[in-house]
């Protein structure tokens, strides 16, 4: 979405008017866009300190390409995306070498307590699973399912046609599914 | 079953701190583009150096004219006005009498 209840100007507008030095205009795309980056970071890594500083190397490239920017048509936010994706993707690259076992738990106190487990433990099974995905195929179930973009727009993020896009999102989502039947009576969806 | 998980993750989503959102808002700052004297071209500034455009064009003017006279090797540059004035106003009397209070002047020295 271009637009929020706080400044109805698109993020095209504003990334124009802080090209030409206006200070209020990056005030309000910081707190429009942030959220997103953060949120696809943090799902893309699972680790809230490496989210954090991508979030802010994502949106310093932004700051950085806004007296260039020309729209032609294209989004910031499809933009934005695919530099955090990029960023993320590279860094996950970098760690290559760190075996999936040392990749940290989410804290998990009181599996299954009295038989329910709460929502944040939903969550955090779902996180972790993710990180279990192939990386193209979690890029894509984050971007549709968790920041609920089209596939269209997924497919100019990533780089891919739209049937690629659906693709991945299909065996995606069978890999989630796979990974949390295994943990179903744990979670509290035993008599589902 | 996925779709219960998915909604958790979408309710429990990660929110930016009060230290990223800072850390963000200085990089912008710092970069944020100086608007006007920043922005200035060398042919603007050359521009407001001689006066806008009506300056360098005085001074377009001048130059050819100047080059004009090199060029042409002209003897006597009070004759480049000759075809423009009329014969009759070459010398015009300014203060009329002038020369006889100059020649008292010289008398009574």
């Amino acid at each position: 979405m271009a637009f929020d209840a706080e400044d109805d100007r698109t993020d095209e507008a504003l990334l124009a008017l802080y090209g030409r030095g206006d200070a209020a205009a990056a005030r309000a795309l910081a707190f429009r866009l942030t959220p997103r980056v953060l949120r696809v970071a943090a799902r893309m890594l699972g680790d809230a300190a490496e989210a954090e500083d991508v979030a802010q190397e994502a949106m310093l490239r932004l700051w950085r390409i806004a007296p260039d920017w020309r729209s032609d048509g294209a989004k910031v936010s499809t933009w934005l995306y695919r530099v955090v994706v990029n960023l993320a993707t590279d860094r996950l690259r970098r760690r290559r070498s760190v075996p999936l076992d040392a990749v940290q738990e989410p804290e998990d106190d009181a599996p299954g307590a009295v038989g329910r487990m709460i929502e944040a433990d939903r969550a955090a099974a779902l996180e972790q699973a993710l990180l279990e995905l192939p990386e193209r195929q979690r890029e894509a179930v984050v971007l549709r399912h968790l920041e609920g973009l089209a596939n269209p727009e997924i497919a100019a993020i990533m780089g891919v046609g739209v049937e690629a896009v659906e693709s991945l999102v299909a065996r995606g989502k069978r890999g989630l599914t796979k990974a949390l039947v295994d943990r179903r009576e744990e979670l509290g969806f035993g008599n589902d | 079953m996925l779709e219960d998980f998915l909604t958790a993750a979408r309710a429990r989503a990660p929110e930016p701190s009060e230290a990223l959102m800072a850390r963000i808002l200085a990089d912008a700052d710092a970069i944020r583009p100086r608007r006007a004297i920043a922005k200035r071209s060398l042919r603007e500034r050359f521009g407001t150096l001689f006066g806008g455009w009506q300056g360098i064009g005085g001074l377009a003017t001048a130059t050819a004219a100047g080059l004009w006279i090199g060029y042409a090797g002209i003897a006597d540059p009070g004759t480049l006005s000759g075809g423009l004035v009329e014969p009759g106003a070459e010398t015009v009397e300014l203060m009329p009498g002038a020369d006889v209070f100059a020649l008292a002047s010289a008398v009574e020295g």
